[in-house]
């Protein structure tokens, strides 16, 4: 393309232009109409710099703003702020607890906007709840709990044993969320105001702690309203507002019928930041106060600060590499084996920042039943290669194997399993693909290889006793044994069975448990009363308080 | 007239078009609002007892009409996650992303243009070629990464002037104006300074190619300098493509901002798809996807009509020619 450079392009058309210049400069025209545009130009000119400069006076207004703004925020609150904001990763996408799937909707609602019959503690012990105290009969059909009195809903309905026996009588009819934890609940009755009886079809170890959870929530009868987009509730928060794509935003509730949980801290912002990088930056620019969880590698700058506390957290999230037992190249146990002696867990949880744990079977450290089964499966790559020998694979003749999970726990984890097991001669196909892809594929359908995710439940060890899951494990050993454990009116009794159970499990190697994940919280200092254990599924929000530092 | 009619029909199949397209490309995404619903934790039979109360059981066509008939009533629908109805959730989200497009609209007029005009009529070559690196550099920065940087430079707690948030919208929204429209400074620079990188663009091309035309040596020739020619006369024809740039940009904005905002953290209508789609809220998509591609078709339309307005020449090219492809088409996308 030709660049025509004004007064030095063509002769004819420039002309004029170059008089005019001339006449500027020396201001000699005699027509003084010429001369009266003469100036024009050096106006026109100067335009654009004046916009500049403008833009630039508008900018720095806006700064002076900012910068007033800042400070005037800096100086005031030396005494308990009267809201927090904390920082989560996964948000509910309703709030409808009732049917709507997710461990964030437990986290956030239970005993803070909703409250069970019974709740937990972060020890993952139950305590009482609505229910003040119970007494379970010597056979462990009957429970009879006594509630707490002169209960009320947020709304200011009464709280009595009839909505409790509604509530739990509603999720058996209409099969709501986690109904089947409780299929051995069989009615529940209220004989007086303060009285629920509940009867079971037959005894069940695990009863009293599904309650704490959703099978236990306690639902007002005659309140009509929106549960996906409002709450009303016992406990001691109220939801102001709800945006799954930013915040819940949670006042304290003037009506709250209890002294013990009253809630410390007016209002409780949680926002929703699944970018690590965003999450880390809401929290050094002060818009959240607590990051729950925060990327265990990027806390080194948040320690070295001063500002910051940051703690690994013991919890319930195993991150489980399944394979499917009934798959075609998986079913062969010399494969699985191979697999799981091929992995090097020190590597993987080295690589995430070095505060996850490992573990070796199926039940986590906070449930009863736990038992470090590490040593079954250590790390021992030459085993491994000769278990794949048996099976007919090795590094020149490799076995092909897909792994499918989700993109939300990043490629890093895939590509490490990939070069881990091709040295044993597995060439592994990663496949990253959204989460509602995999619940397709993976867990309605059971089409897969291999399938990685974080069970973040606690008290999960039904899964492996159930065939149809999506790990296709059956062992009629493992389900007798947890049927005993069920069965068994004594918690040791309980806890031994489960062990045994676990253990078969493990043995059985129907998936390799990668590391138990700790979450990393990190909290301004001045924060108090955030959990130390159980976050990500227990969160007593009345127990928050936060305290500014003084500017 | 005829020109308008004809408009209009064409903008009406094309919409009916879309609908069915947007339908049947969500319905190829596997996974449905059931399984995500029912969890990890659920079993087949809970997934299948979703669907039928959900409706999603029910044959395509069946699921089409019924869609269909709520969008020509104007009812888009009711998010079966979130229990909002559609327009409700569009009209939050909106009211993020809609501001944040035009301030950054502003921006990328008020600096490409006065700077593109820059570009040709500078008297030093030097400052030419000076601005034109800065307008192919402006627009090759991913926005992504002039986020990032304005972050660091200015965002508060993490910047090294840190004056501005960085994260989020305040709670009380546009309640609160003044904290909403600072938080949606950075930002608006961030796509601002890209897209008029762009615009800086396209004003100094229409510039150069109004250098030679006669109607700027016509202007000369009637006395005014080369500059005021170029300004009065030049600038003023390349009104009808200026316009066509600027309705473009303001339409790849729509989707552009989605990395933008995400980088903000902001709850705009970036964030309200990927969150959707990702919850195969498919009801919700649909209509979300379909009013978002309307509004392309209709600001593509505001533009070829306002491009005719500007330009009477085009009136009498279409009727010969019969197509208006050509006026618009200026190389974009």
């Amino acid at each position: 393309m030709v660049q025509s450079n004004g007064a030095h392009g063509e002769s004819d058309a420039t002309e004029p232009d170059t008089t005019i210049q001339e006449g500027a400069a020396s201001g000699a025209s005699t027509d003084a109409s010429l001369n009266a545009r003469v100036k024009q130009p050096d106006s026109g000119h100067h335009k654009p710099v004046i916009w500049m400069i403008a833009a630039l006076v508008v900018v720095a207004l806006i700064a002076c703003i900012a910068i007033v703004n800042s400070r005037s925020r800096k100086t005031a609150t030396p005494t308990q702020s009267d809201s927090i904001a904390i920082g989560i990763k996964l948000a509910p996408v309703s709030l409808d607890i009732r049917n709507q799937s997710g461990s964030a909707l437990e986290q956030l609602l239970i005993g803070n906007v909703y409250e069970a019959l019974v709740s937990r503690n972060s020890n993952n012990e139950v305590e009482p709840g609505l229910a003040k105290s119970w007494t379970i009969s010597d056979d462990g059909l009957t429970y009879t709990f006594k509630l707490n009195e002169h209960m009320n809903f947020s709304n200011g309905d009464t709280l009595d044993a009839t909505d409790v026996a509604w509530s739990i009588n509603q999720l058996k009819a209409k099969q709501y969320y986690n109904s089947d934890q409780v299929e051995n609940l069989k009615q529940a009755s209220a004989p007086d105001a303060t009285t629920v009886k509940l009867t079971l079809s037959q005894p069940d170890a695990n009863m009293l702690w599904y309650l704490s959870g959703r099978p236990g929530l306690v639902f007002d009868k005659d309140a009509h309203y929106d549960a996906k987009t409002t709450a009303v509730g016992s406990g001691p928060y109220l939801v102001k507002s709800f945006d799954s794509s930013s915040k819940l935003v949670l006042q304290a509730n003037p009506n709250y019928w209890g002294s013990a949980h009253k809630a410390r801290t007016n209002t409780v912002t949680v926002r929703f930041l699944p970018d690590d990088n965003a999450a880390l930056n809401a929290l050094t620019s002060g818009d959240v106060q607590v990051l729950s969880p925060v990327n265990a590698n990027m806390t080194g700058k948040l320690k070295s600060s001063g500002k910051y506390t940051v703690k690994a957290t013991e919890g319930s999230d195993k991150f489980v590499l399944a394979f499917n037992c009934t798959g075609a190249k998986t079913s062969d146990k010399r494969v699985r084996q191979a697999i799981r002696y091929a992995i090097n867990h020190k590597e993987i949880i080295a690589s995430r920042g070095g505060v996850d744990a490992a573990l070796g079977g199926p039940i986590p450290s906070v449930d009863p039943g736990y038992e470090d089964l590490t040593g079954l499966y250590p790390y021992n790559p030459a085993k491994a290669k000769s278990l794949m020998r048996q099976a007919g694979y090795s590094t020149n003749h490799p076995l092909k194997l897909t792994l499918t999970y989700a993109n939300v726990y990043g490629s890093e984890l895939g590509e490490q399993l990939r070069s881990q097991l091709s040295r044993i001669g597995i060439d592994l196909n990663v496949n990253t693909v959204e989460f509602s892809t995999w619940l397709q594929d993976v867990h309605t359908n059971g089409d897969y290889d291999l399938s990685l995710v974080d069970h973040a439940e606690s008290h999960d060890f039904y899964k492996w006793t159930q065939p149809d899951y999506y790990y296709h494990y059956d062992n009629p050993q493992v389900q007798a044994l947890y049927a005993k454990a069920l069965a068994a009116t004594d918690d040791e009794d309980s806890a031994s069975y489960l062990k045994q159970a676990a253990r078969i499990v493990s043995e059985d190697a129907p998936a390799d448990w990668l590391f138990a994940y700790r979450v990393s919280v990190a909290q301004v200092k001045g924060v108090t009363g955030f959990p130390s254990r159980l976050s990500q599924s227990v969160l007593p929000l009345w127990k928050v308080a936060y305290t500014p530092a003084k500017a | 007239m005829r020109y308008l009619i004809r408009r209009l029909i064409w903008f009406a199949v094309a919409l009916l078009g879309l609908s069915l397209l947007v339908f049947a490309a969500l319905r190829i995404l596997p996974g449905d609002v059931a399984s995500v619903m029912a969890g990890t934790n659920a079993t087949p039979a809970r997934i299948a007892a979703i669907r039928s109360r959900m409706g999603l059981d029910r044959s395509y066509p069946q699921q089409y009409a019924d869609w269909l008939g709520g969008l020509l009533h104007g009812n888009m629908g009711v998010s079966a996650i979130s229990g909002r109805t559609v327009a409700s959730q569009i009209g939050a989200h909106a009211a993020v992303t809609l501001p944040l497009i035009v301030l950054s609209l502003l921006v990328a007029l008020g600096v490409g243009i006065p700077m593109g005009c820059q570009a040709v009529l500078a008297g030093s070559p030097r400052v030419r070629s000076v601005l034109h690196t800065i307008a192919i550099v402006g627009g090759a920065v991913p926005a992504l990464w002039g986020g990032l940087l304005l972050i660091m430079l200015f965002g508060r707690g993490v910047g090294l002037i840190g004056i501005l948030p960085s994260q989020g919208f305040p709670d009380a929204g546009w309640h609160a104006p003044r904290a909403a429209l600072i938080s949606l400074i950075l930002p608006t620079i961030t796509t601002g300074l890209v897209a008029g990188a762009g615009i800086m663009r396209y004003t100094r091309a229409c510039l150069i190619s109004m250098e030679d035309s006669d109607a700027v040596a016509m202007a000369m020739a009637c006395g005014m300098t080369r500059r005021q020619a170029m300004l009065r006369v030049g600038l003023r024809l390349s009104a009808a493509q200026l316009v066509s740039v600027a309705g473009l940009t303001f339409a790849q904005m729509i989707t552009g901002v989605m990395v933008v905002e995400s980088l903000f953290n902001l709850p705009g209508l970036g964030a309200m798809l990927i969150n959707d789609v990702g919850n195969r809220d498919l009801i919700a998509v649909q209509s979300e996807l379909f009013l978002l591609a309307a509004f392309f078709l209709l600001l593509g339309l505001l533009v070829d009509l306002m491009h005719h307005a500007l330009d009477p020449r085009l009136g009498e090219q279409t009727q010969h020619a019969g197509g208006e492809g050509s006026t618009h088409d200026l190389g974009i996308r």
